[in-house]
């Protein structure tokens, strides 16, 4: 019992951290006034991204880079589609995301000639708990920016009343850039995760909507770090819960159990929202 | 070179940018734009086999992309519609499989239960917005993935056919496939009836009342609040129609198509119909056009990736591209004309 215990622990740090990443993104870009529909994308390339570049050079800590790399580069797109096209957020999200999903499966078989799946490559190994432990500290450490620092400060403006930002000499939109831009690479982070530490390679639909239950942690955990964070540890618990039960009750459905996380995301949506307050100029473009 | 440049930001820009995006995903795939395009074309519209699977993609996508218009009209974006179309597909392959009715009527009544199943899974995510304010984006995409396992669990175990090999229904007796429309190719009157419902739309949301409350709603939802529409009753019913329009969609697969429910039914329809929703330009009748299109491009693609070994994956990146465009287009397009920025 006890060792299925630290079996269940040690599952939901694991399945939690690629989630924590990506919602960490989704509050820096919300708090800056940009609603990010392109997370699951943005994860996608991170991972499809670390794959192709831990295969060609052999290093999986260069892989994490690229990966990072990719997500910032995604997120840079809907940067200046938000900030200089002032295009619907929603929609350029889910164009975002049907792109990475779609280049990534591209590029499976243009680059290594596989549909589905990339080949194994190295991946981090043991290095992955430091990405685990990375993901609390950059939590604590994101909470600290946003509340404590100028930076912070003018982010959060940018979210909620961008006029008085120009008003204090500032560019919202650059802001707003960063913000999505940092967002974007937290979330390749997230996918880098996902395909090089706890995994060894991409397949297509790896991120199973893990972009989007970064979402609805961002909105339970009401725009803030440290809350979205201890929301996207009871999701990755239910995600961890589903596979330590499907060994040992037999009776089970397993197939359904598998709904188990994205249920749990569902009910905490509808449970908190109605309560909280979105930052009021998020999604709108300025 | 202002008319030009408004062109640009519109259809013919759309197009321009898929010709050259395509030559470019078959050039890095090893392929010369020329046979990639030929093959493409060959595929889509080459002879009366490819006209016919041409036309079914279509009207696998014509469905969903007319309940997400729907929805989106409202101001409400569904995402869903991949869950919705499997829940839909399963209800009416799960009844076919016991009804003992006249073809018809038993027909009829798997379309009834693909509506009705599609609407429940579309009417969680409503119910959840008009009653806690909760987010349908974020809702209708979770909702994706219960149906896809719940729909797994059930056909692995309780509705799998007994001489199935994978995770699937028994076959639907003959007299429940509805009938082919055009003979020797797989298409069958489901075109007609997501035609006849594309004109049925255009009527509802252009001369109806409902469909003036559902664009006030999704236009100016303030104004249309007080002036006495009831918002929250309005969106769980759109997105409930929205639901029930992708079931029936799902139920056509079934009976039409597949003659049987698969959980394999839907390649991602239900994603692509956005982008077919949103080159519509959310307008039913220009919708059926889009739906065309894209359908040219799935049933091409597959052509070209096996003639020209140029990946299908690649027209999703194109699908994903015309929407960010499209997202863009509005603001260009006021740009252009002079008007406020």
């Amino acid at each position: 019992m006890s060792g299925l215990i630290a079996t269940l622990v040690a599952l939901t740090l694991i399945k939690s951290t690629p989630i924590i990443y990506a919602a960490l993104g989704g509050v820096i870009s919300e708090r800056s006034g940009v609603i990010n529909i392109g997370l699951e994308g943005m994860m996608a390339a991170g991972a499809f991204v670390a794959v192709t570049c831990a295969y060609a050079t052999h290093s999986p800590a260069l892989g994490l880079l690229a990966g990072i790399a990719a997500g910032a580069a995604v997120g840079y797109v809907l940067a200046v589609a938000a900030t200089r096209y002032k295009v619907d957020q929603i929609v350029a999200g889910t164009g975002i995301n049907l792109i990475c999903a779609g280049g990534a499966a591209y590029g499976l078989v243009v680059i290594f000639d596989q549909p589905g799946a990339s080949p194994q490559v190295q991946n981090l190994g043991s290095a992955y708990w430091l990405l685990i432990g990375a993901a609390f500290a950059l939590a604590a450490a994101l909470q600290w920016v946003l509340y404590r620092t100028p930076w912070g400060l003018r982010i959060r403006a940018s979210g909620e009343n961008p006029s008085a930002v120009v008003s204090a000499g500032l560019d919202p939109l650059a802001l707003r850039v960063y913000a999505v831009v940092l967002s974007g690479a937290f979330a390749g982070l997230g996918g880098a995760f996902l395909s090089i530490g706890e995994l060894n390679l991409y397949s297509d639909g790896m991120t199973a909507g893990r972009g989007f239950i970064a979402l609805a942690a961002v909105i339970f955990g009401r725009w803030n770090p440290l809350g979205a964070t201890a929301a996207c540890v009871v999701f990755g618990f239910f995600e961890a819960l589903q596979f330590v039960l499907q060994g040992q009750i037999a009776w089970l459905p397993a197939n359904a159990m598998q709904a188990l996380p994205y249920v749990a995301a569902l009910v905490a949506l509808a449970g908190v929202t109605g309560k909280v307050r979105a930052p009021a100029a998020d999604g709108v473009p300025f | 070179m202002t008319r030009l440049s408004r062109w640009f930001a519109g259809p013919l820009g759309a197009i321009v940018l898929l010709v050259v995006l395509m030559s470019l995903a078959m050039i890095v795939a090893g392929t010369s734009p020329v046979d990639g395009f030929t093959a493409l074309l060959v595929g889509a519209l080459g002879g009366r086999n490819e006209i016919g699977e041409t036309l079914v993609a279509a009207t696998a996508l014509l469905f969903p992309a007319l309940g997400i218009a729907l929805a989106f009209r409202a101001g409400l974006f569904n995402i869903g519609a991949e869950g919705q179309l499997l829940v839909g597909g399963l209800c009416a392959g799960a009844l076919g499989n016991v009804l003992t009715l006249p073809g018809p009527l038993g027909i009829t009544l798997m379309l009834l239960a693909g509506f009705i199943g599609g609407g429940a899974w579309g009417a969680i995510a409503g119910w959840m917005k008009a009653r806690f304010g909760a987010n349908e984006i974020i809702a209708t995409l979770m909702l994706n993935f219960v149906a896809a396992y719940v729909a797994l669990e059930l056909v692995s175990g309780p509705l799998k056919g007994p001489l199935a090999a994978g995770a699937e229904t028994a076959w639907l007796e003959p007299k429940y496939w509805l009938p082919t429309l055009l003979p020797g190719t797989r298409l069958s009157i489901a075109l007609l009836v997501a035609l006849a419902l594309a004109l049925f739309l255009q009527w509802v949301l252009a001369r109806t009342v409902f469909g003036y409350d559902l664009r006030a709603s999704g236009e100016a939802p303030e104004a249309a609040r007080r002036s006495g529409i009831n918002i929250a009753r309005l969106t769980w019913i759109a997105l409930t129609l929205s639901g029930a329009i992708a079931g029936l969609g799902g139920a056509t697969i079934v009976t039409g198509e597949l003659h049987r429910f698969n959980t394999q039914l839907s390649p991602g329809y239900g994603f692509t119909a956005i982008a077919v929703a949103l080159v519509g330009d959310l307008q039913p009748l220009w919708i059926c056009l889009a739906a065309f299109g894209f359908g040219m491009l799935e049933s091409g693609g597959l052509a070209m990736q096996a003639s020209a070994q140029v990946p299908k994956d690649a027209i999703h990146v194109i699908e994903g591209l015309i929407i960010l465009v499209l997202a863009a287009r509005r603001y260009v397009a006021t740009r252009v004309e002079g008007g406020p920025v």
